[in-house]
């Protein structure tokens, strides 16, 4: 292969390719840092980062190239001059990865290759055609701008380039928690320096520069740009081995959200460090009120001295009549950009906080949980802004009496986390845990299975699950799909499954299989979900395999009336005790 | 002519009263190379074979009788033309081999009755392995043609042996620089070997440790004068600084777990796919395929023109007919018909 020259997008891929072939993770950060060395321009810097990191646009901007799969698809055919059901599709099903698929037909198919020649494209070129890209208005105009963005390209930039318009992982082992060190390790920088620049600004391609600028100390916290969030690793083990080390809050059934306000201003962000004030302005706007007029008298906070800038960490709920709602209600605000009034109403949502990450400029983050703790029960004290109780574990047994708790509270789970821990980005050492119970299981059978994607490409391994109405008055079928689920099996279930996969299939479409009703599966779900675009109504919310009951028939699953049976229980049971004793938050009105 | 697909049991040719690649049936049975899906499930059953398919075979425990026939040599049967055996003439069924170029001993199956001539490919590789006695088509026209068509799919194509092999001993050498063992997943009978070849002309020089039952076969390859190089069994003891050969399937045991420091390359046609890196937890893939390409496979059709082609083999034929059809060839999948009449 020609070898690109430096500083283009071309190398930048060799660069990638690299590293997706090796194993170690301490080869790809050395690999990449060196890359990152070699780069002159800040531009080319920022852009290469950015592109791996976040995609075709920065993480922040919210922006998308808004290129659909098919649109791709549809290109790379045409490109290619293939028919795209005869030719494209049975080649993606046999690499499972579109961006694979494409690459190989780029490099193998003489009439592509001849419309092929590299202009070896800069970093700043191929960010231009992003731009052009989400510009570019309908399919027509996309498939224009792809096309002659391919013109320029090798196969490797090509794969790549759809792969950074996913705006998603690379898919080549190397993410942000990888990136970080790799920043540190070229510029010299303290790693821990690295991670809380990019904890704070949520700019990893800005955190970068200012670490080779050896500018990481003047980047800090301002309000109203989000700080990454800290994330709770599953609990894999029915207890922990120093339960006296960690609190319990009990896990409310909501969106995760951070807010900062002012006396003037309360924006709240997702978990993707998006702004959604817009769509909780009920939310928004008592915490905004809350720190603007808080109700002196009882607080701990002398009224003299109220506080002026906050951040929190906390849930957004729907809460009505003393109670949080199921999430089933949330969901009816989500989404929606602008809500009425009718759903303003209907559904109000509040904020609840659990944690405190600045307090008039002081980084209360930078405290262990326990003394944050002290600080966010006396603001919530002096404000009224509502937040969790939490429990002391004593005894490992604890773990599962207040687990039980909060179930029948009507909340999804516990959290544990440790005392003395620091408010850090991501999945940090298991400072934070979640217990959560499955919502139930179903015995469901396999209606279609779809080949996987990446590591599980060429065998099917993503598999929509149905429920049985064959005794149904409303629908003529036998089943009718209730969800996918993608994981839960061994590799050697995986096998066996498609083995006997290959005897049922009825029809292919595509990566997909049709299947006669053979394989019943045991399915765990957090929550069913009304969803009325479907068939069954219902939607099995993160369905994954329990068990293959090789041992039943179809004709031994559930039904759909099991399901809205189900449906109706959990909304039922999820009442909650009154605001005035609350046992889950704190709560002044 | 007529083609029977009987699945394991082989390909079933009734006008020429010939059995391919199966067993169980009391007429002549050629065997195309000695990998398991190709060999008689009856160890016992005679069979008519290259001569070193026929020691291969041997080695892999077939008991039975093989009639050993030499590359480009033509057997006559009587055929199925007149009823009765024994009649000679225009009745006869004519079966020559041709070498198929994917390992060792392997060759294409040749048939002429009075009526038509039939080339049935086994396994086959064109441009050959070259740890092979070669690939050659017959000089004579083929009416029709049974060709395998493992990878047929225009996400493959193959690399030349050249750059496939000095990929394999790039990363031998890298690998033992970096003081770590090389092993090599190879499928222990035609990759191994191919794989040994390419490493007998390592500079410096390298032994090669093979695991289990791939000894005999070694064996086999050079005594029909395939240079492997320098290797030995594997023996845990004296590994280190050497090659480890062994088949995927040896992944999850103590063998390969026991090395200390270790490289992981994945030898095969599927290593083409970059899923199989993770499935496998591989450093390196290396898709050195036995089997035609896409394109090689359309190269031989092309060159064939026969009047009617099956395609066997094959996770998914559809492209491949797809392509065949817009050239304007009759063509058809063998696999999904099971049986065929023309």
């Amino acid at each position: 292969m020609t070898t690109p020259p430096p500083g283009t997008f071309a190398e930048l891929c060799q660069i990638l390719a690299q590293i997706m072939r090796t194993r170690s993770t301490s080869r790809k950060i050395s690999l990449f840092s060196g890359y990152m060395l070699s780069l002159q321009s800040d531009r080319d810097l920022a852009l290469a980062v950015q592109f791996i990191a976040d995609g075709a646009f920065p993480a922040l901007s919210g922006r998308r190239a808004a290129v659909g799969h098919r649109t791709v698809a549809l290109t790379a055919a045409d490109f290619c001059d293939i028919d795209y059901d005869k030719v494209f599709r049975p080649c993606r099903t046999a690499t499972g990865s579109a961006s694979e698929t494409i690459e190989k037909l780029m490099h193998n198919l003489p009439g592509a290759a001849a419309r092929r020649t590299p202009a070896w494209l800069g970093l700043g070129d191929v960010s231009d055609g992003f731009e052009r890209l989400a510009s570019a208005s309908g399919r027509e105009q996309k498939q224009q701008v792809l096309a002659d963005l391919w013109q320029q390209m090798t196969p490797l930039e090509i794969r790549f380039m759809i792969l950074m318009l996913g705006q998603g992982s690379l898919r080549i082992g190397f993410e942000v928690r990888s990136m970080l060190p790799a920043i540190a390790k070229a510029f010299e920088a303290d790693p821990g320096q690295v991670r809380r620049v990019h904890m704070l600004t949520g700019d990893i391609a800005g955190t970068a520069l200012l670490a080779r600028q050896g500018k990481l100390g003047t980047a800090g916290f301002r309000m109203f740009q989000p700080v990454a969030f800290m994330l709770a690793s599953p609990l894999e083990t029915s207890t922990v081995p120093d339960p006296q080390s960690y609190i319990a809050e009990e896990k409310f059934d909501g969106m995760r959200a951070q807010a900062h306000i002012t006396p003037e201003t309360a924006r709240l962000y997702s978990r993707d460090l998006n702004d959604i004030t817009g769509t909780f302005p009920d939310a928004a706007g008592q915490l905004r009120e809350a720190i603007d007029e808080p109700p002196s008298p009882a607080g701990h906070l002398s009224p003299l001295n109220p506080p002026r800038e906050v951040v929190l960490d906390g849930e957004l709920c729907v809460f009505r009549d003393g109670h949080i709602q199921p999430f089933q209600h949330l969901q009816k605000r989500m989404g929606v950009k602008k809500p009425g009034k009718h759903q303003l109403a209907d559904h109000p949502v509040l904020f609840i906080a659990y944690d405190l990450l600045f307090l008039d400029g002081e980084a209360v983050l930078d405290l262990p949980l326990d003394q944050r703790r002290i600080r966010l029960e006396s603001f919530c004290a002096g404000t009224g802004i509502p937040c969790s109780r939490q429990h002391n574990i004593d005894t490992p047994e604890d773990i599962g009496r207040l687990f039980r708790m909060a179930l029948e509270h009507g909340n999804e789970g516990l959290m544990l986390k440790r005392r003395d821990s620091l408010y850090e980005y991501g999945q940090r050492n298991k400072s934070w845990l979640k217990v959560k119970q499955p919502g139930g299981s179903l015995d469901t059978v396999i209606m279609y299975a779809h080949a996987g994607s990446g590591r599980r490409g060429g065998t099917y391994s993503d598999f929509t699950l149905g429920i049985r109405v064959d005794e149904d008055e409303r629908y003529e079928e036998q089943f009718i799909p209730i969800g996918k689920a993608y994981g839960g099996y061994t590799d050697q279930e995986l096998k066996k499954m498609n083995q006997r996969i290959r005897e049922l299939a009825v029809e292919r479409f595509g990566p997909t299989l049709s299947l006669r009703p053979g394989i019943v599966v045991e399915v765990e779900f957090d929550d069913i979900q009304v969803n009325r675009r479907t068939k069954a109504g219902y939607t099995l919310r993160l369905p994954r395999f329990r068990a293959i009951r090789w041992d039943l028939a179809p004709s031994d699953t559930d039904t759909l009336a099991d399901v809205e049976r189900i449906y109706r229980e959990r909304v039922e049971n999820s009442g909650q005790v009154a605001s005035h004793d609350n046992p889950v938050l704190h709560l002044k009105k | 002519m007529q083609v029977k697909n009987l699945g394991y049991q082989g390909i079933y040719l009734p006008d020429a009263k010939l059995l391919l690649d199966g067993s169980g049936m009391d007429i002549p049975t050629f065997i195309t190379h000695a990998h398991a899906d190709h060999v008689p499930r009856n160890r016992r059953q005679p069979v008519y074979a290259s001569p070193a398919t026929a020691a291969l075979m041997r080695a892999r425990g077939h008991s039975g009788p093989i009639e050993e026939i030499l590359f480009s040599e033509t057997v006559s049967f009587p055929g199925s033309g007149h009823a009765g055996s024994g009649h000679t003439g225009s009745g006869h069924t004519r079966v020559t081999l041709f070498p198929a170029g994917h390992i060792l001993g392997s060759a294409m199956v040749f048939v002429e009755t009075p009526g038509a001539s039939l080339l049935y490919t086994g396994d086959c590789r064109t441009p050959p392995s070259p740890a092979s006695e070669g690939f050659q088509l017959p000089d004579r026209s083929v009416d029709y043609l049974i060709i395998e068509a493992t990878f047929a799919l225009p996400i493959y194509k193959w690399e030349s042996h050249e750059v496939t092999f000095q990929q394999v001993r790039t990363f031998v050498s890298e690998s033992i620089r970096e003081d770590a063992t090389p092993v090599l997943l190879c499928y222990n009978l035609g990759k191994a070997q191919e794989v040994m070849h390419a490493l007998a002309s390592c500079d410096p020089p390298v032994t090669v440790q093979i695991h289990g039952a791939g000894e005999k076969l070694c064996r086999v390859y050079e005594q029909f004068g395939v240079d492997l190089g320098r290797w030995e069994p594997y023996d845990r003891d004296t590994l280190s600084g050497k090659v480890l050969i062994t088949p995927s399937s040896s992944l999850d045991t103590d063998m390969i777990g026991s090395i200390r420091k270790k490289r992981i390359a994945y030898v095969s046609g599927w290593a083409a796919l970059e899923a199989r890196a993770s499935q496998l937890l591989a450093d390196e893939l290396i898709p050195l395929s036995d089997h035609l390409d896409f394109f090689e496979l359309l190269d031989v059709c092309r060159s064939l023109a026969p009047r009617h082609i099956w395609l066997t083999h094959s996770p998914d034929p559809s492209v491949a007919l797809h392509y065949l059809q817009q050239e304007g060839f009759s063509c058809s999948s063998l696999d999904m018909e099971r049986s065929d009449d023309t």
